[in-house]
């Protein structure tokens, strides 16, 4: 009866493993890899937002000094030096 | 040689200052319509990312039919990173086609294509298809079932269209059928013929836009016009969105990472229910409306000149579309856009779906 039993599990895993070996694995299966993955995807989209702050910060400066109009040169300015 | 000293020394030797002011006074339009301006920038920049995350897949991928296969698997399970730079080219494919839909879409519903920018259209429609013909050829590379059979009914279809029909089937297999030679073939298409042709061709159509500048819409064209300048209004707002195209290309490669399937065997029979990419959906959803013979002749060939004219008149629309190029509203050409779009749409949804 053992060896029946064992005969049955051996073939059942060994099925397993084929059936395993149909899909291809193309995401790190590790769980700790997983957890490193998604906690940098959650980095990199703070970094982006933050960027993206940034930018903004620094357009609305530029569209204000354009508004005032002092960002143009003007012409026959003295030189210091 | 420090940092003043090395600027002085380009300085002297190259004109940066003309440079400089030639991007300072270049003027782009702004109204309610300018969101579509931004399609062609992120174009551009999943180009980019295409280049290299392109590359970097190159140094390891073997375009051999025994080894391509396997060459992918041990990218994707055995390389630091592999898997994710599979999967960005991989997205950011996607994503660049359907870019591409929208800008042309919303080039030909705007009627940008009008007298003079006809060049502009025909460079962009190239590039369309260039960049089509780049996820065929690159689908190929991963040498799977499915990606074997959809060339196969791919190429097949192309040798449908009657006298250049057979020429450009044995051209694109190298061969009667899809074999060894078709990866070989393709590879080569994918990481030389084609990049080059397209920087070509991307150089061309943005020195046209230089040229021509931002078109307006025929709508606002009479009324007063509002301008900021590219640099850097126009810029910093570009650099945001490529951001936030960015984030996105990267959370869904992070999140769906592409399927291998098995070995392609050119011997074992089709694969049931089998699917080309979703840009050929509507082509294959066509194809199955037509009956295996209409009075007499072969229907997919009937379907396959139906196609081509269908194509060929959407690439001809600016020679076609008088009106606009008088500075006139043209309804009928509105109309046809729409049509061209709910039916790439529907056929393409139902696609999916059947």
């Amino acid at each position: 009866m053992k060896r029946i039993i064992f005969t049955l599990s051996l073939i059942f895993t060994n099925t397993l493993t084929l059936w395993a070996q149909d899909k291809i694995e193309v995401f790190p299966t590790v769980p700790y890899d997983r957890f490193i993955i998604f906690h940098t995807l959650a980095i990199f989209w703070i970094a982006i937002i933050g960027l993206i702050i940034i930018i903004r910060m620094k357009l609305k400066e530029i569209e204000r000094i354009q508004k005032m109009g002092i960002d143009k040169e003007e012409k026959d300015i003295p030189l210091l030096d | 040689m420090n940092c003043q000293r090395l600027k002085n020394w380009f300085e002297e030797r190259y004109d940066f200052e003309e440079l400089k002011r030639l991007t300072k006074h270049k003027l782009v339009p702004t109204h309610q319509y300018e969101i579509w301006y931004y399609t062609g920038g992120i174009t551009l920049f999943l180009f980019g990312l295409q280049f290299i995350t392109g590359m970097v897949l190159a140094f390891y991928y073997i375009p051999y039919f025994e080894h391509a296969h396997k060459s992918i698997i041990e990218i994707v399970t055995k390389l630091n990173m592999g898997w994710f730079f599979r999967s960005l080219h991989h997205w950011g494919a996607q994503l660049a086609i359907v870019v591409l839909f929208i800008h042309v879409w919303s080039t030909l519903l705007l009627k940008s294509y009008r007298k003079p920018r006809e060049f502009l259209w025909f460079s962009g429609f190239i590039l369309l298809g260039i960049s089509i013909f780049f996820g065929l050829s690159g689908y190929l590379l991963l040498w799977d079932e499915r990606a074997f059979a959809a060339v196969r009914v791919a190429t097949g279809g192309a040798g449908n269209l009657p006298i250049i029909g057979n020429f450009i089937k044995a051209f694109l297999r190298g061969g009667i059928d899809v074999t060894g030679d078709t990866l070989t073939r393709f590879y080569a298409f994918h990481v030389s013929i084609l990049p080059l042709i397209t920087l070509f061709l991307i150089g061309v159509h943005i020195l046209l836009v230089q040229y021509h500048g931002m078109s307006v819409p025929l709508s606002l064209e009479k009324k007063p016009q509002k301008q900021i300048p590219f640099f850097p209004n126009l810029f910093y707002k570009d650099l945001i969105i490529w951001l936030i195209v960015l984030g996105i290309v990267v959370t869904l490669s992070t999140l769906l990472p592409p399927e291998i399937g098995q070995k392609a065997d050119p011997l074992a029979p089709t694969p049931e229910n089998i699917k080309p990419e979703w840009y050929f959906l509507f082509l294959f959803q066509t194809l199955k409306l037509f009956p295996g013979e209409i009075m007499g002749l072969n229907g997919e060939m009937i379907a396959i000149i139906l196609i081509s004219c269908g194509i060929l008149f959407f690439f001809l629309i600016p020679l076609f579309d008088r009106k606009s190029s008088r500075g006139e509203k043209s309804f009928l050409f509105t109309w046809i856009g729409i049509i061209y779009f709910v039916y790439f749409v529907v056929m393409t949804v139902i696609g999916f779906l059947s």
